[in-house]
């Protein structure tokens, strides 16, 4: 039997939706049968590049984010999709640390969280049209525990 | 609902169950206006109900350590689950916050450093 699935969601940029993107994605995950901890790997993944999103990319403003996800046998590709700002220097937005937003508290830690939790992380983005984040993850993978 | 507690300069914040940007900036707000009314030199963050979390946690403690860290006080995390704690690890904010397992740690800390008379 293979498992293959594919769903889209729409939300608002507005801060009450990031917990509801995580457990629409959580949701939609339980068929490749995760651990708690890998759930908890791929929530913390889409709260950051949600929360990119509105902060960075509409900036508070209205507009859209969209979530498309995709699961193969025990394989998870998720999409954050928006058309906000877009990011003008991509390789300085991913530095660890670094951030646009000091004077806000933002950690700077927010592209590094994607890539520590998931399998591999791809940043798309045009200046001025907007942002895709894609980030995958294979579960049932024994991994390096990190201490 | 009352978030926190405030005692002899020490206040303890009871966070969320999921501590993400939405959360982070209303605890920002609450904190900081106790801040300004009262002198806070320690600050405790109670993660008892707290399974999940994000960088904007992160960003949360290091903004509210500055300001304590100001007056010559501290930043506390007590009741740390598993799975925050692997986050808090990584960040690498244990260098600026402490870990304790509870309250009482705190307290008797403080009273054999002269804090509590």
């Amino acid at each position: 039997m293979n498992n293959t699935n594919e769903m889209v969601v729409e939300f608002k940029s507005a801060a009450q939706n990031e917990s509801f993107a995580r457990m629409v994605v959580a949701a939609f995950i339980t068929s490749t049968n995760p651990t708690l901890e890998e759930v908890s790997d791929v929530k913390t993944a889409v709260s950051e590049a949600v929360t990119n999103s509105i902060i960075h990319g509409y900036e508070n403003r209205d507009g859209m984010i969209r979530i498309k996800a995709k699961v193969d046998g025990r394989k998870i590709y998720i999409e954050i999709i928006d058309e906000g700002n877009g990011i003008e220097d991509i390789k300085k937005a991913m530095e660890p640390l670094y951030t646009s937003r000091p004077e806000d508290e933002r950690s700077g830690m927010g592209f590094s969280f994607m890539e520590a939790f998931m399998d591999g992380l791809e940043v798309e983005s045009t200046y001025g049209k907007g942002t895709i984040v894609k980030m995958w993850k294979e579960i049932g993978v024994i991994r390096h525990q990190f201490e | 609902m009352k978030n926190y507690d405030v005692s002899n300069g020490v206040m303890i914040y009871y966070l969320p169950k999921e501590l993400d940007h939405y959360a982070a900036e209303k605890i920002k707000k609450r904190s900081d206006s106790v801040f300004k009314e009262e002198n806070i030199k320690f600050l405790i963050f109670d993660f008892q109900d707290t399974s999940f979390m994000d960088s904007s946690g992160i960003g949360l403690i290091t903004g509210r350590f500055r300001k304590v860290h100001d007056k010559g006080g501290c930043v506390y995390a007590i009741n740390v689950r598993p799975e925050i704690d692997k986050i808090l690890k990584m960040s690498g904010i244990y260098r600026i916050l402490f870990k304790k397992e509870n309250k009482e740690e705190i307290i008797s800390e403080m009273i054999e450093g002269g804090y509590y008379e």
